[in-house]
């Protein structure tokens, strides 16, 4: 894209690049454009100044935000993995009619849009719903108020992207080749040790690329927090939500969205270098 | 170790299940708000999904957004992974990673920044915004799915037609064209859920005037948890239960070993 037009006709191939033409036009206006805007409103909203950085890198209320997106966000990846593994493991080790019916669940729920899974976990967590109604006929006479808290927020993020690690973690289960696991048990390997020194590091590939992924789309979680998350303990994506559409604060709003882009891309960068990022979502 | 993670895989298929499978009897149910075990069963609410104004518009404006920009995606998306998968130039690899992009940015900021552009450019609470917003969000789903299976392709195939005489553009419409097919129709499918989806950008700028389902959703849920959510959760569960059983069973009667396929991208 860089290049001069002379040394292009040079080649004589200017087919990729007249292929190329239209959406790389229509990506530069509406694509590179509005996020240019982001960029230069965080820096002239309403005055041209780093006032907004200075406070949202430095306000009480700013940091903590951040502090409790970054704290979600790991909490997330890591019960996203705690959950993901054992299931990716019974469908990589399990009969192909089962597994192939886990699949199909797990391929549903990924495809099964965010709200709807939402709104599931309103009526699962609910007042009227049946955890508390559970609770209530064992005894507990003031069951816990669920809903609305950071408890249904999160189990809902990790039901969420739990699909996400699956798939991943899958994938490289499905490649291991079981004379790996035969030759390490016959030289001795048994039980913890075996899965500590031999199944794990080969499912390590899949582990990072889940967990990447997970913690990314985490990062940046706009519906599920704000839906079902104390209206106190705001995720970084709502807090920016709300500064536009209740205050208009354009300048805060977008200097917290370029502080959200940079921590994500940073991610990504470091990820694209070791893995490639076409991998990730492969 | 084997027989512990066989159970906690268990215990997580009932945790994955469970979320998916509840909103069918809460469909059903005549409760006034949300309550489960539903107190008695009718049809009510869905009656009232498919006589009201307020839901009906807002499902067509989606189906209709859903629709232009999968053909806008298309038209973009299928010129320029023909350049990249089949050409080598400087610059590649860049251009490459330019694809993706959209899919690296949180939707939250690229939502500022369309309310904010699309307020001078006047496109805010209109359809043609959201296309146009929603176009660039579906790119990067569309070229991964279409360059993986061109990047399949064998071209000898083309090379045969060629020598035999067929004009390159006979050829492209002959040969290419029909054997490309089915990765053109996967392409589209995911351009058309991932607007479809998302909800995020549609917050900011669709509006009233564009309103899409999942900004009806959102706020409905907001707001007072409107029942018929549940009937259109249950409506959305089975179209994406029949997307993804169909192939199945299709596979199943033609060669009866059905291969279990996985999704190729997310939103």
């Amino acid at each position: 894209m860089g290049m001069s037009l002379s040394k292009l006709t040079e080649k004589t191939n200017i087919w990729p690049w007249l292929l190329l033409a239209p959406l790389g036009i229509y990506m530069l206006i509406f694509f590179v454009v509005p996020l240019a805007e982001v960029a230069i409103m965080s820096f002239t909203e309403p005055k041209v100044s780093l006032a907004n950085y200075q406070k949202v890198l430095t306000g009480a209320l700013y940091q903590r935000v951040f502090l409790n997106t970054f704290m979600t966000a790991a909490f997330v990846t890591l019960c996203c993995l705690l959950v993901g593994y054992p299931l990716a493991y019974l469908m990589a080790h399990s009969k192909p009619r089962t597994a192939m019916l886990i699949l199909l669940l797990v391929t549903m729920s990924f495809w099964t849009s965010f709200l709807v899974r939402t709104y599931s976990w309103m009526v699962l967590l609910g007042n009227n719903g049946p955890l508390i109604a559970f609770l209530q006929m064992m005894g507990v006479d003031k069951p816990p108020q669920l809903l609305f808290t950071r408890f249904s927020s999160t189990l809902a993020m990790v039901h969420i992207l739990a699909p996400y690690m699956i798939m991943n973690i899958y994938t490289v289960m499905k490649k291991i080749d079981p004379a790996l696991i035969r030759s390490a048990e016959s030289l001795g390997a048994r039980g913890w040790s075996l899965f500590r020194h031999v199944y794990l590091p080969l499912t390590a590939p899949g582990i990072a690329n889940g967990s990447v992924l997970v913690f990314v789309i985490c990062l940046g979680f706009y519906v599920t927090p704000v839906l079902l998350g104390s209206p106190r303990e705001q995720m970084i994506a709502g807090l920016i939500g709300h500064q536009i559409e209740e205050f208009l604060a354009f300048g805060l709003g977008s200097a917290m969205a370029i502080i959200l882009l940079v921590v994500t891309l940073i991610i990504l960068t470091i990820y694209h270098r070791r893995f490639g990022l076409d991998k990730l979502w492969g | 170790m084997n027989t512990f993670m066989r159970w906690a895989g268990f215990v997580v298929v009932l945790f994955i299940a469970a979320p998916l499978v509840i909103v069918v009897p809460m469909s059903f149910s005549n409760a006034s708000s949300l309550q489960f075990p539903p107190p008695g069963y009718w049809l009510g609410y869905y009656r009232a999904y498919f006589t009201s104004v307020d839901w009906l518009i807002p499902t067509w404006n989606s189906i209709l957004i859903a629709t232009a920009t999968t053909i806008l995606t298309m038209a973009l998306v299928v010129p320029a992974t023909f350049a990249l998968v089949r050409h080598k130039f400087r610059g590649k690899g860049f251009a490459d990673l330019m694809m993706l992009m959209p899919m690296a940015v949180p939707h939250i900021v690229m939502a500022v920044g369309y309310y904010s552009y699309f307020g001078d450019l006047g496109l805010v609470h209109s359809h043609l915004g959201v296309i146009l917003a929603h176009t660039c969000l579906s790119v990067p789903i569309a070229f991964l799915v279409l360059s993986a299976n061109l990047k399949g392709f064998d071209r000898n195939l083309e090379r045969a037609a060629q020598s035999l005489g067929a004009s390159p553009a006979k050829t492209f419409l002959h040969v290419t064209l029909p054997i490309l097919r089915p990765g053109l129709v996967i392409s589209s499918l995911f351009a058309f859920i991932q607007s479809f989806d998302e909800t995020v950008v549609a917050i900011f700028i669709s509006g009233r005037d564009a309103e899409t389902l999942p900004r009806k959703m959102f706020d409905s849920i907001r707001q007072e948890a409107d029942p018929v959510i549940a009937v259109i959760s249950t409506l959305l569960f089975f179209v994406v239960l029949i997307g993804i059983a169909a192939p199945y069973f299709a596979s199943a009667l033609r060669s009866r070993a059905p291969k279990p396929s996985r999704p190729a991208g997310a939103h």
